[in-house]
């Protein structure tokens, strides 16, 4: 007869708090992410499918397999039409950098207004390539229809008009990151030290969201904790973010419950809505990917679904990479080495039909930026101190020079600039 | 369906499989990660990337071995990678006041288990496997990558504490 052990009995029948409906999400999450497993195997075998002659030889190594499978779909992306046309656009306007830069932005190609972190301070620049400077501030970004500029500095937090006028400011309680404004206007979430938190449009109600994530790293030095939170295009009242210890998770942006979470990318640094609110696009360093939401009207909407990377070319690191406001296109930097030493790429990705690289110039090229209308790419070439102004279809590039020095308010040469937000469509 | 069967059928693609492996498994999984983290939410990450551990090793997974340990070394050696990353995050919060003040411990109810928090991540997590999850001292040292010295010290450590606490708690309810 075997001894009765009271604390396995008490580990064993003890209640213990389980968040509701934590078994079925995980499962929803374990369930996409083994199709997804099972659906890339089949690609990879399918791409890898060898001759008869070759069909005694070992199975390839699934890594080889990969980086040729890869190497595969970029050429033929290279190697359409479209891409073909592209590339002959490219060798005309800026093969090897732009040899004949523009030395003042006289005016936004496509019109709009950028907003630029300059070392002085956010910068407007109008459509006309006026500028202006919005004060010392460390941070700043646009609110839906560019009628304000959420601006940070230090703990606090303040509304200003594009003219640099404040109207409210408040602090918080640790030093405040990357606000992002609600497509409805009517809301702000921002980081402060490691909390997010959310604030009314008028400066009231600011409450906490979401605490110092489990995990968090107790240095304050990582960056998934600073990865700008994003709002649900749709209007629900979903904000999607990544914590200190790399979850990504959706929660419920009035009551703060969490609605659906899964891994976030390693090393991620950007992550944002895509597809009108059906997925979630990740980047980091060496990953670019989309994970797919339940579609809306699901009873377990907006749970996490499976994840599908994008092809980068071998070897290549993710420098940025944007959404188009109007369009299911993703823009994309990388910067990778060739023989010769290292080239960049801008490729527009347009996610289920293909890739076309739209510039390839020697150095590294930095953030790439949408214009309002989802028709030009402004790409920053900060070793070139240069920015380059890319239409997707039509017309020339231009490039503008002196970049650090044209954009800055003084006409001193100061860092190079760092791209906030290019708005808006009216 | 025996495990081994499942096992297979989830390795040759089947994903019934697999949700029904999940299933068999998922609420010791959290309960042993929840044991060791003592928070819902670290307990319900913990439990899921376990999971997705597994799917992503699953071609790997020797079918002949039982499952059940294998997602237990993850389960364990990722609640434990946790734990100490709390622990960390609150002396720094107490030593530079970064974080607001941590939320009052979570009832769990039994006293032996409110004992259980009190001990270091470590035992805990020896203590979990062996009286939980019943493996041997022999196996937790593998799963741990730990010396069997190691571990029975830490168990020896662990429930001496919990029996210290228990006549401590019994005590002084005989005051009351």
């Amino acid at each position: 007869m075997s001894r009765r052990n009271p604390l396995a009995e008490a580990l064993r029948e003890v209640k213990i708090r389980t968040p509701d409906g934590a078994e079925k999400r995980g499962l929803r999450v374990v369930e996409a992410a083994y199709a997804e497993r099972r659906s890339s195997d089949s690609e990879l075998r399918g791409v890898m499918t060898p001759k008869t002659s070759e069909r005694q030889g070992r199975r390839p190594l699934p890594r080889l397999a990969l980086a040729l499978g890869l190497a595969t779909l970029l050429a033929a992306a290279l190697l359409s039409p479209a891409g073909a046309a592209v590339r002959g656009w490219v060798d005309d306007a800026i093969t090897n950098g732009a040899p004949h830069p523009e030395p003042t932005l006289a005016r936004v190609p496509g019109g709009g207004r950028l907003l630029v972190q300059t070392g002085e301070g956010p910068v407007v620049v109008r459509a006309d390539g006026s500028k202006r400077l919005l004060g010392d501030y460390e941070g700043a970004s646009w609110s839906p229809h560019g009628l304000f500029v959420a601006a940070v500095k230090g703990r606090t937090l303040s509304a200003l008009e594009p003219d640099g006028t404040s109207h409210w400011s408040i602090t918080a309680a640790e030093r405040v990151a990357v606000p992002r404004w609600s497509p409805s206007g009517e809301r702000i979430a921002y980081f402060s030290g490691f909390d997010l938190r959310v604030v009314a449009g008028d400066g009231s109600e600011d409450r906490l969201l979401a605490g110092s994530a489990p995990g968090t790293p107790p240095d304050g030095s990582v960056s998934p904790a600073y990865v700008p939170p994003a709002w649900s295009p749709t209007g629900a009242d979903e904000l999607a973010y990544v914590t200190g210890a790399a979850r990504l998770r959706i929660i419920d942006s009035e009551t703060g419950a969490v609605l659906a979470g899964a891994p976030a990318l390693s090393r991620i640094t950007s992550m944002d809505w895509a597809d009108g609110g059906r997925k979630i696009l990740e980047a980091s360093p060496g990953t670019l990917r989309l994970r797919s939401l339940l579609p809306a009207g699901h009873p377990a909407r907006p749970g996490l679904g499976g994840a599908r990377r994008l092809a980068l070319p071998p070897g290549a690191t993710v420098n940025d990479a944007a959404l188009a406001p109007q369009r299911p296109l993703v823009a994309v930097s990388v910067t990778y080495w060739k023989k010769h030493g290292t080239y960049s790429e801008v490729i527009v990705y347009r996610p289920g039909h293909g890739a076309r690289t739209l510039l390839s110039v020697p150095g590294s090229l930095g953030q790439v930026e949408w214009s309002p209308d989802g028709r030009r790419l402004l790409a920053a070439w900060p070793g070139a101190n240069q920015w380059l102004f890319l239409p997707l279809e039509h017309g020339s590039g231009r490039a503008i020079a002196d970049i650090s020095k044209a954009i800055a308010p003084s006409g001193r040469p100061t860092s190079f600039p760092r791209l906030e937000g290019w708005c808006c469509r009216r | 369906m025996d495990e081994r069967r499942l096992v297979r059928e989830a390795q040759e693609g089947s994903g019934a499989a697999m949700a029904e492996l999940y299933s068999l498994h998922w609420r010791r999984a959290y309960r042993a990660a929840y044991l060791v983290v003592h928070d819902a939410a670290a307990a319900e990450d913990v439990a899921q990337d376990a999971f997705l551990a597994a799917v992503d090793a699953l071609d790997r997974f020797d079918r002949r071995r039982p499952f059940a340990p294998w997602l237990h070394r993850i389960v364990v050696n990722r609640a434990l990678d946790w734990a100490r990353r709390e622990s960390l995050r609150r002396r720094v919060a107490q030593t530079e006041s970064v974080f607001e003040p941590l939320p009052p411990p979570e009832e769990i109810g039994g006293e032996m288990i409110a004992a259980l928090k009190e001990l270091p991540a470590e035992q805990r997590a020896v203590v979990v496997l062996r009286h939980l999850l019943e493996y041997t001292p022999g196996e937790i040292a593998e799963m741990l990558e730990l010396p069997r010295g190691t571990v029975n010290s830490r168990l020896r450590r662990g429930l001496d504490r919990l029996r210290e606490v228990a006549e401590a708690e019994i005590v002084a309810e005989g005051r009351r």
